[in-house]
């Protein structure tokens, strides 16, 4: 087991003419020794680069990889001992189960014949795939060929893990379940673990901490709720959490922020912490807005355009003016025993405490919502 | 206007008759196919001396049927004594000559396909321009190639006299069997290239990050994957080979290395006439080899063109 560091890791794509893409761009970080880290991000935003960059099937344009003390630039895919699990599985189809699990031991270990066995036995009661041992993986479910995937990686014993979107190509409930055992097994190995997923509800339920990354570039890392309740930034804060927090594009005027259909008065505390910009985006999550009675301060009428009942919550999406064809709305979940129909007029009451500042032109995080101190969030946070 | 609706026995009677017409038409082409061989066939068993010439496509029932010929195997033994130089020569030319070119056509498709290298594409453009080259144009060339460049002959005397079953001759064979390895090179890298990329890029990263080195990959988890399409190189390469006769008047020109096809082009021809029954028989025993290729691969085959 080691830890995993990139420093200052770049890469770019070039086919010899100008048009040079630049995949990933100075990503920093550093995977502790048995940590779980999630990288999410869109499609398209270099988290499988960087993960194929340490597996060394993508070379290094720039910066410096290392697992230990070890720097593994340079050093092959196979020396590196890295075991990855692949989207596709990647199984070897003419092979049986035990004869993909057997292969890398034999190609990369000098181990014997019958030490190579009890190896794989071992991962496969590990991973309950015992009695799959002599099926061909064309016999297999995606359920069951995704067991043997991790199998395959297990049975090496490798440094650190990378899985690329291994719980993609499985149905909804299965991918529950998968997460689940998944986390136990990387508990219970207490291997090194980089994890790519786009899926944001695997970001937040399976990593230790979770790097965003977007167009090539690492936006935060973090444990999930430091990222769900303290984002770095405004594509953070859109990113974590479904649905997604609602954005306004409000201007700074005196302590008071104007946005197109609200004024909305600041408090001294905030106020002081967004220094002299002006141009800001307001955010909030869908679950802090709550509706109320009266309008106030910050409290607004809107109008109910559609509700999305969910069973235990409603998602209602509201608008100030329902006349257009296309109304501008934004998200409240509210509990699913609340009442809501379309068409009713509501009043959004936007808490201060919840609200997100961001400046516009750098999409930074001026101030985050408050947490309360006494609530155990905060303590989980700061406990990082 | 309209029409009536469609009754039950409308609806029945059309496919029926679609139907009908089809078998009929399936059969004539059967028997358009089969009557030659047949023909050749029934010919084959009939005695030269009573050989008339008038049904050949009737089975020789002489004092039965009169003017059908008699009975005889007489042919078959005289083809076999006629060809078995030439089969012998042709089956040590086909089989090399056949495993090499897909063999050697596997490799360079996977050297050019899963491995990644700069320059690969215009390696794999000189591969493709082979396929178009034109036998008539290589000829000269090639004559010239073996006879006067290359010192094969010579470096075959002291081999003759140090190894049995080794004659003089075989340099003949040798040059044969390099030259339908290399003209057969291209088509195969081409069928063998088209298998390869679709085989998944993932598992082959997979494969190397188990540690299996470019040579290891090939041999444990390429190779065995392209048996079906090794099943469609080896029956359309055996079959060239053994049916070619160009490259082989070419090269062996005439004598003891002579095959099949060659010894088949004189048979049963004299100048007392044509010996037509010994002909058929000639040209029965000669294609019998292909189709026994076809059996043993056929399975194999459909799947390599399925896939």
């Amino acid at each position: 087991m080691a830890a995993l560091t990139l420093a200052d890791v770049t890469k770019v794509f070039s086919d010899g003419s100008d048009d040079a893409v630049i995949a990933v761009d100075g990503v920093d970080m550093e995977i502790r020794d048995g940590e779980f880290l999630v990288l999410v991000g869109p499609s398209g935003c270099g988290k499988s680069t960087t993960l194929r960059m340490i597996a060394g099937l993508e070379s290094v344009t720039q910066g410096e990889i290392r697992l230990g003390d070890r720097r593994i630039n340079d050093v092959a895919p196979a020396d590196r001992n890295i075991a990855m699990v692949f989207q596709s599985y990647a199984l070897y189809p003419h092979m049986t189960v035990r004869e993909n699990m057997s292969f890398g031991l034999e190609e990369s270990t000098g181990m014997a014949d019958a030490e190579v066995a009890a190896t794989v036995e071992e991962s496969a009661s590990m991973m309950g795939i015992e009695e799959l041992l002599d099926r061909k993986p064309s016999d297999l479910s995606g359920g069951q060929q995704q067991r043997v995937a991790l199998g395959r990686a297990i049975v090496r014993d490798p440094e650190a893990f990378l899985m690329d979107e291994p719980l993609s190509n499985l149905d909804a409930k299965l991918r529950a379940t998968m997460r689940t055992e998944l986390q136990r097994i990387q508990e219970e190995l207490g291997v090194t673990t980089v994890y790519v997923t786009h899926d944001q509800t695997e970001a937040m339920t399976m990593g230790d901490r979770i790097a965003v990354l977007d167009e090539g570039v690492l936006q935060q890392v973090g444990t999930p709720l430091e990222c769900y309740h303290e984002p770095a930034n405004r594509f953070v804060a859109g990113f974590i959490g479904e649905p997604s927090m609602n954005f306004f594009d409000v201007e700074r005027q005196g302590t008071r922020l104007v946005a197109d259909r609200f004024d909305y008065p600041l408090s001294e505390a905030t106020h002081a912490a967004l220094g002299d910009t002006t141009e800001l985006a307001l955010g909030i999550r869908p679950e802090d807005i709550e509706l109320v009675g009266e309008p106030g301060d910050h409290a607004f009428e809107t109008v109910v355009d559609v509700v999305e009942p969910m069973g235990d919550a409603n998602a209602c999406y509201l608008t100030f003016d329902r006349s257009g064809t296309d109304p501008e709305t934004f998200v409240a979940t509210v509990g699913g025993m609340q009442q809501v129909e379309a068409g009713q007029p509501a009043v959004a009451h936007l808490p201060e405490s919840a609200i997100h500042l961001f400046d516009r032109a750098t999409g930074e995080a001026l101030r985050n919502r408050d947490l309360p101190d006494d609530d155990g969030v905060q303590q989980a946070v700061r406990s990082d | 206007m309209s029409f009536p609706p469609a009754t039950e026995e409308d609806r029945l009677v059309g496919p029926r008759v679609r139907k009908v017409a089809l078998y009929i038409v399936l059969s004539g082409m059967v028997l358009f196919y089969l009557i030659p061989i047949e023909t050749g066939l029934m010919t084959a068993i009939t005695s030269p001396e009573s050989y008339t010439g008038q049904t050949p496509f009737l089975p020789p029932l002489e004092p039965l049927v009169p003017g059908t010929g008699e009975f005889s195997l007489e042919a078959w033994g005289g083809a076999l004594d006629g060809l078995s130089g030439g089969l012998v020569n042709s089956l040590v030319l086909v089989v090399p000559a056949t495993v090499l070119s897909g063999l050697l056509g596997s490799m360079a498709a996977y050297g050019l396909t899963t491995v990644d290298w700069r320059g690969q594409v215009g390696i794999y453009v000189l591969f493709i321009a082979g396929i178009f080259i034109p036998y008539q144009a290589v000829l000269v060339p090639l004559t010239q190639f073996w006879y006067n460049v290359v010192p094969l002959r010579t470096a075959f005397v002291p081999l003759a006299e140090l190894l049995p079953l080794v004659r003089e001759y075989h340099w003949k064979l040798v040059a044969l069997i390099i030259t339908h390895t290399a003209y057969g090179l291209p088509i195969c890298t081409l069928l063998f290239r088209a298998h390869y990329k679709k085989l998944s890029g993932e598992m082959i990263e997979a494969a190397r990050l188990d540690g299996a080195s470019v040579t290891t990959i090939y041999r444990r988890i390429i190779l065995p994957l392209s048996i079906p399409m090794f099943a469609v190189v080896f029956i359309y390469q055996f079959t060239q080979i053994w049916n070619d006769l160009l490259f082989a008047l070419t090269i062996i020109q005439f004598g003891d290395a002579s095959v099949v096809t060659m010894d088949l082009v004189g048979i049963g021809v004299s100048q007392s006439g044509t010996n037509f029954p010994l002909r058929m028989a000639a040209a029965l025993l000669a294609a019998l080899p292909t189709l026994v290729v076809y059996v043993l691969f056929g399975d194999k085959f459909a799947e390599g063109v399925a896939t």
